[in-house]
């Protein structure tokens, strides 16, 4: 008990902020310590079955959360909001760049945009990236692929418009807070 | 430049490897670890008779106190067997309600140890007769605040096990929520004024945002169910895992018994890791030998001495429990996270030594009980049936 406590606990601090971040990245800041909090949850009920290294599980569980308790409407709008977070009170220097990118990064379908923040941000290597999105390591091999030369086609385009910032909508409602379950109580 | 490296270069700062606040730390890492883990749960579903409280198990708040009490169960008993009613027994005293409504009973004067010694010599001549199965039932209650309209209500739910004497047969469950009620007429008033919703969400104090944990009013289905006992032979928990014949065969010197309890504590909570002290620990898991576990007569007594003997437990009389039943309570205090001080006790027949209920109340509002007032039992299981039978459901 207390060896599994020990090593919760190592893993928590191993791998919380990674998780938390590509939660974020999926859905934005609003739910995503809901879903930490309930992904690191099922973590210590199944413990026994958590591999090492313990992040690819992690994820996978987070992202059946998100995709399990969050419409896809719901995490569309909360990243568009994350995204505009991102990029306003930052429009000095390189930004134009970093902001073109962002931008063609959200006008990428989601399985597209959540391929490439994986491999990109989170440093996860092919055969995590596989585990994570629940496919073959070929299959993965042909969605990123896809996923880049999208991107980069995306950055093109972005790059012929003018403003580069992003356009800020406004006082536009906020994405409304996503119906979280609960999650373990799910699965007992 | 490759995609891919100027995505790369784009990931926002805060997405970096900043460590986690430690507040939100520490709130996320017990949100996790008061739950039990799902091979104990496993077990303790067939193995630790539940109470299973629905809703308030799912609060990430009462999370603690709930599980301990799904540890030590429901409390047993009906027909007293040498005749002994459900009767009062301090005459003229001040009725003291126990349930949600409830305020602090008067202490007793009578010592803690002396009460405790007489329920032991009543526990002592029970007669019992063994049967095919160990049959309990409950009603188990929790009270919560509303999210919005912030009144209180009440859910309660029915458990019923059926737990086999020979090994390697079947433990059967039958649960049934009842829904979920306003705790006093102030609250009903609340709830009406909110338009008397059928279902409302409940506030989980301490956290933030909602998990929108609902809960409705409406009973809900009866589910029958029934699993292999754990390895085949184990029945209960009781510090550790024990089949019937270790149950059965429990030392019934007191002191014996302590030792024998102890070697299962490990200075953590008995569903956390947090640090938990000997008495508060041997208080809870030796609950379940006073109310819903088939022990011998004398394993019950020697329970109630053990109890005795320590120091931090008090006795209070002329309570009411959830069910309308007086009796007398042994209680031990607990100080939790967040600062609350609850007060988890047994109370029992005096005439019979019989348990009545396992109940959890507020002494000093905080953390998760914050939203409660001093005196309010928070969580309460009452025994309705606790004995052996040759029927199954």
């Amino acid at each position: 008990m207390a060896d599994d406590a020990d090593r919760f606990t190592g893993m928590y601090d191993e791998c919380r902020q990674r998780v938390w971040a590509y939660v974020v990245s999926r859905a934005g800041r609003q739910v995503a310590d809901e879903v930490v909090s309930e992904t690191f949850a099922i973590a210590w009920r199944r413990l026994d079955d958590v591999p090492e290294p313990a992040l690819p599980w992690l994820l996978g569980v987070a992202r059946n959360i998100l995709r399990d308790n969050v419409r896809a409407e719901a995490r569309r709008e909360a990243l568009a909001a994350e995204l505009r977070a991102w990029t306003e009170g930052d429009v000095a220097d390189q930004v134009t760049e970093r902001i073109g990118v962002l931008r063609a990064l959200a006008a990428l379908p989601e399985d597209d945009r959540e391929i490439l923040v994986l491999v990109a941000w989170h440093g996860l290597s092919p055969k995590e990236v596989a585990q994570v999105i629940g496919c073959s390591s070929a299959a993965y091999r042909v969605r990123l692929h896809r996923a880049r030369k999208r991107l980069k086609q995306a950055m093109d385009d972005i790059e012929g418009q003018a403003p580069v910032y992003v356009r800020d909508r406004g006082q536009a409602a906020r994405p409304p807070l996503p119906h979280v379950r609960n999650y373990t109580e799910e699965l007992s | 430049m490759n995609p891919i490296d100027e995505l790369r270069a784009a990931r926002p700062a805060h997405l970096g490897d900043r460590p986690v606040d430690e507040r939100t730390r520490a709130a996320e890492l017990s949100y996790a670890m008061s739950r039990p883990r799902q091979a104990q749960r496993r077990r303790r579903k067939v193995v630790r008779p539940v109470w299973r409280l629905g809703l308030a198990g799912a609060a990430a708040a009462v999370t603690a106190v709930v599980l301990v009490m799904a540890g030590n169960g429901a409390a047993p008993t009906p027909r007293a067997p040498d005749g002994g009613g459900l009767v009062a027994t301090t005459p003229g005293g001040t009725r003291s309600t126990a349930n949600p409504e409830g305020t602090a009973a008067p202490r007793v004067t009578l010592s803690a140890r002396d009460v405790l010694l007489a329920a032991a010599a009543k526990a002592d001549r029970q007669t019992e007769r063994t049967g095919d199965y160990w049959h309990t039932a409950s009603v188990s209650r929790s009270l919560f605040t509303v999210a919005k309209g912030g009144y209180d209500m009440v859910q309660e739910s029915r458990h019923e096990m059926w737990t086999p004497s020979a090994t390697g047969g079947e433990q059967w469950s039958r649960s049934q929520s009842l829904g979920a009620r306003p705790a006093s007429e102030e609250d009903r008033k609340a709830w009406e004024a909110a338009g008397s919703p059928e279902k409302v969400e409940v506030a989980e104090p301490g956290k933030r945002g909602s998990l929108a944990l609902e809960t409705e009013t409406a009973p809900g289905k009866m589910r029958t169910s029934r699993s292999p006992l754990v390895d085949g032979d184990k029945v209960f928990w009781l510090g550790r895992n024990v089949t019937m014949k270790d149950l059965r065969g429990l030392p019934s010197d007191p002191d014996d018994l302590k030792k024998w309890l102890l070697r299962s504590y490990e200075g953590h909570d008995t569903e956390s890791s947090s640090p938990m002290a000997s008495d508060v620990w041997l208080f809870k898991v030796s609950a379940g030998l006073i109310t819903d576990m088939p022990v011998t007569p004398r394993v019950r007594g020697a329970a109630f001495r053990m109890l005795a003997e320590l120091d931090t437990v008090k006795v209070v009389e002329n309570l009411t429990d959830a069910e309308g039943r007086q009796g007398t309570a042994v209680s031990i205090e607990e100080r939790v996270k967040g600062g609350a001080v609850l007060e988890n006790r047994l109370i029992f027949d005096e005439s019979t030594g019989r348990a009545l209920a396992n109940e959890y109340v507020v002494v000093k509002p905080g953390g998760l009980q914050a939203g409660f007032e001093p005196g309010e039992v928070f969580i309460s299981t009452a025994v309705l049936e606790a004995g052996w039978t040759d029927d199954k459901p």
